[in-house]
């Protein structure tokens, strides 16, 4: 029955790191337009408690994709230089899309996982009944 | 008549083994993305049946030797890496493999309580309880 109880656990870890990477991706395609912004990304990593590996999942630090910014020409620009660039930003909308999918799809398998082992769970309780 | 009793343990043992394999499962889907984890995967039910004649009960050398998760037998059903292609991150899991395995943790589930109790209803009879 703890068994049946760590599972639920272990699949909410998982559903609560995907759901903070698709709000990474959602903030990063707010924020595709806003000059000398740089997307941000999470990366995940298994949970250690005392030296052991738990197996639940946890995001880790937050971190800025360091590639160039894309250089729009925009003389009109109140941030435009004197060549009439100025420095947007480096989402590429066609990834952070990519992303939400593969999030999605990772969110649902987690919540798959656990309504078994929740439906596990009352069929065993079942037979206590008569 | 009690040498029947086997089959209560063979079923709470199949059981158990469903549960175990379902955390394993779980821990596999909840870290589908995180870079370089390894799927792991437990030992199927015939192997642990017949390497202990004495049905499934759980032998223990030691005190603590079912709880602890982190070795590599958990309630006493070995745990092995799960063969398969690594992704450029180093991880082994595949979503559908994953899903599969928990549709059969879900079959072995339902017979390992199906089993417990017809054989319950089959003792109630025989005590002239109906």
């Amino acid at each position: 029955m703890s068994d049946l109880q760590n599972i639920l656990n272990l699949s909410a870890s998982g559903m609560k790191a995907q759901a903070n990477r698709l709000r990474h991706v959602s903030e990063n395609i707010a924020n595709a337009d806003t000059p000398g912004y740089h997307r941000k990304t999470v990366s995940f990593e298994e949970v250690v408690e005392q030296g052991a590996k738990t197996g639940a999942v946890n995001t880790g630090d937050v971190q800025l994709d360091q590639t160039e910014l894309t250089r729009v020409y925009d003389p009109g620009h109140p941030m435009a230089g004197e060549d009439g660039f100025y420095d947007g930003s480096n989402v590429e909308l066609m990834i952070e899309i990519a992303d939400a999918r593969e999030a999605q799809r990772s969110y649902e398998a987690n919540l798959k996982m656990f309504d078994q082992a929740r439906q596990m769970s009352s069929s065993l309780l079942e037979l206590l009944r008569r | 008549m009690f040498e029947n009793l086997d089959i209560f343990k063979m079923a709470s043992g199949l059981a158990r083994h469903a549960v175990t394999r379902q955390e394993a499962v779980a821990k596999n889907i909840a870290n589908a993305d995180t870079p370089g984890y390894r799927a792991q995967d437990v030992a199927s039910f015939e192997e642990a049946y017949e390497g202990n004649q004495a049905g499934t009960a759980m032998r223990t050398t030691r005190e603590g030797h079912m709880v602890s998760a982190s070795s590599q037998e958990t309630n006493g059903f070995r745990l092995f890496d799960a063969p398969g292609p690594s992704s450029p991150n180093g991880n082994t899991v595949s979503l559908e493999t994953e899903m599969m395995k928990s549709s059969q943790v879900r079959h072995e589930h339902d017979l390992a309580l199906s089993v417990y109790k017809t054989s319950m209803n089959i003792l109630r009879t025989s005590i002239g309880r109906r």
